[in-house]
């Protein structure tokens, strides 16, 4: 499966969008406009796909036309223009995308507004199939990271970041003290428990970044 | 519009590919999940270790969704071939990488596409992937502190932390110490503190200063 890297999805879709909006609206325009005013670069804790269980990494473009080489080469046009929706998640494509509907289904509705055919979609199953329609198999799918679960993968970012402080802060212990100082360690991190203390997902800074409950 | 999110750089490229050598271009990437392709095609990048995850999509008109009546079918003279990486470092360091250390992989991985330059020297094919990447609109990443390299070896580390953890309660003060130190030993190119440096803090800085732009704030 190409789409597949063991437990990782590549998942890429291209969305078809209506060539004409209500009230004069440009969908592209306003597509583009909803898509650059979601929290960005310094805010992603704040971006949509971080309320989405398990995703890697999320991008959305627009396709607006090809790439013209130059002469002596075609210029070929395309008919329509494309929302690009490409994500990398763990776990299997229905699931991911029923918890996706479930987690943000307004800004779903807000970014999809024009795709063509997505008016028929009204909940997480109509969503799924919407997708499906929209997808394009992956030809190669290189995965060059872990195909864990995202909470595994935040909850080791966590327990080696705080390893690291440990045994910089421990150089040089006696047995007895490294011992006692370990078993606070262990109290605190928490290594066999995933769900907290662990990284939040899209947060990029460190004061920020612990989750410590639910 | 931003290509960053932390220490992750979305790269879309988009390369028309002439339609009656596409077999190859699809034999190639169906090779290319063997060892011993990407031993040839891949070693210099694996080295470098600076990707997430990379994909290849190849599709041609008839493949472009299709969801309504209303919605006209596309017609094409080519293929297109969509790339998309999430890397960790800046444009530069990513091209010049792919340029410097797999040189002859990308001239199979592109394999006759069209107006396809080969990578070296540098700069004309750095400008014939300008030409044809589109930027992207929204960019998120689930752990913009962390590369590639950083998740993998959180892997070792909590799975070495987990041994280490066994049995607190009963062992030796000495017995303990040994254990630990046979720990780091087996994870020392592993533990490292994370920061927002270098790419965070250069993309932080030119948002706060395109930020102030915008509010006219000088």
């Amino acid at each position: 499966m190409p789409n597949t890297s063991g437990n990782a999805y590549a998942l890429t879709t291209l969305c078809p969008l209506k060539h004409k909006g209500e009230n004069q609206e440009s969908p592209i325009l306003y597509t583009r406009k909803v898509l650059q005013e979601l929290p960005n670069c310094t805010d992603l804790q704040d971006s949509p796909m971080s309320k989405v269980p398990n995703t890697y990494l999320a991008r959305f473009f627009i396709l607006d036309d090809t790439v013209f080489r130059g002469y002596p080469f075609h210029l070929d046009h395309l008919q329509s223009k494309y929302l690009v929706f490409s994500v990398e998640f763990h776990g299997d494509l229905e699931t991911y995308l029923k918890e996706m509907y479930r987690a943000v289904s307004k800004e779903i509705h807000t970014i999809w507004k024009y795709g063509f055919g997505f008016e028929e979609v009204k909940h997480e199953h109509s969503f799924v199939s919407y997708i499906k329609k929209c997808q394009v198999e992956t030809t190669f799918f290189f995965n060059g990271s872990t195909d864990e679960s995202l909470e595994e993968q935040l909850k080791s970012l966590y327990v080696k970041q705080e390893f690291s402080k440990f045994v910089f802060e421990h150089q040089g212990a006696s047995p007895e003290d490294l011992l006692a100082a370990y078993k606070e360690f262990d109290q605190r991190v928490q290594p066999h428990i995933l769900a907290f203390p662990t990284w939040k997902p899209g947060v990029d800074k460190l004061e920020e970044i612990v989750k410590t409950s639910n | 519009m931003s290509n960053i999110a932390g220490k992750a750089y979305a790269m879309n490229l988009f390369t028309p590919i002439n339609t009656r050598r596409l077999w190859i271009n699809k034999l190639i990437f169906r090779l290319a999940g063997t060892k011993i392709f990407q031993k040839i095609t891949f070693k210099g990048l694996l080295t470098l270790s600076l990707i997430h995850y990379a994909r290849w999509v190849i599709i041609k008109d008839k493949q472009f969704p299709r969801l309504s009546e209303d919605q006209p079918q596309e017609k094409l003279k080519y293929a297109y071939m969509f790339f998309f990486s999430n890397f960790n470092g800046s444009w530069t360091q990513y091209v010049d990488s792919f340029s410097m250390s797999i040189p002859g992989g990308l001239n199979i991985l592109w394999y006759k596409n069209i107006g396809w330059l080969y990578p070296v020297p540098e700069t004309p094919f750095n400008n014939y992937v300008l030409s044809n990447q589109i930027w992207t609109e929204h960019y998120y990443n689930a752990y913009p502190l962390a590369s590639s390299n950083d998740i993998k070896s959180a892997q070792k580390v909590k799975k070495a932390i987990i041994s280490l953890s066994e049995n607190l309660d009963n062992i030796s003060a000495q017995d303990f110490h040994k254990k630990y130190l046979q720990t780091i030993l087996s994870v020392q190119g592993d533990i490292n503190l994370m920061e927002p440096t270098p790419v965070v803090s250069l993309a932080h800085e030119a948002i706060a200063r395109r930020t102030r732009i915008e509010r006219n704030i000088h």
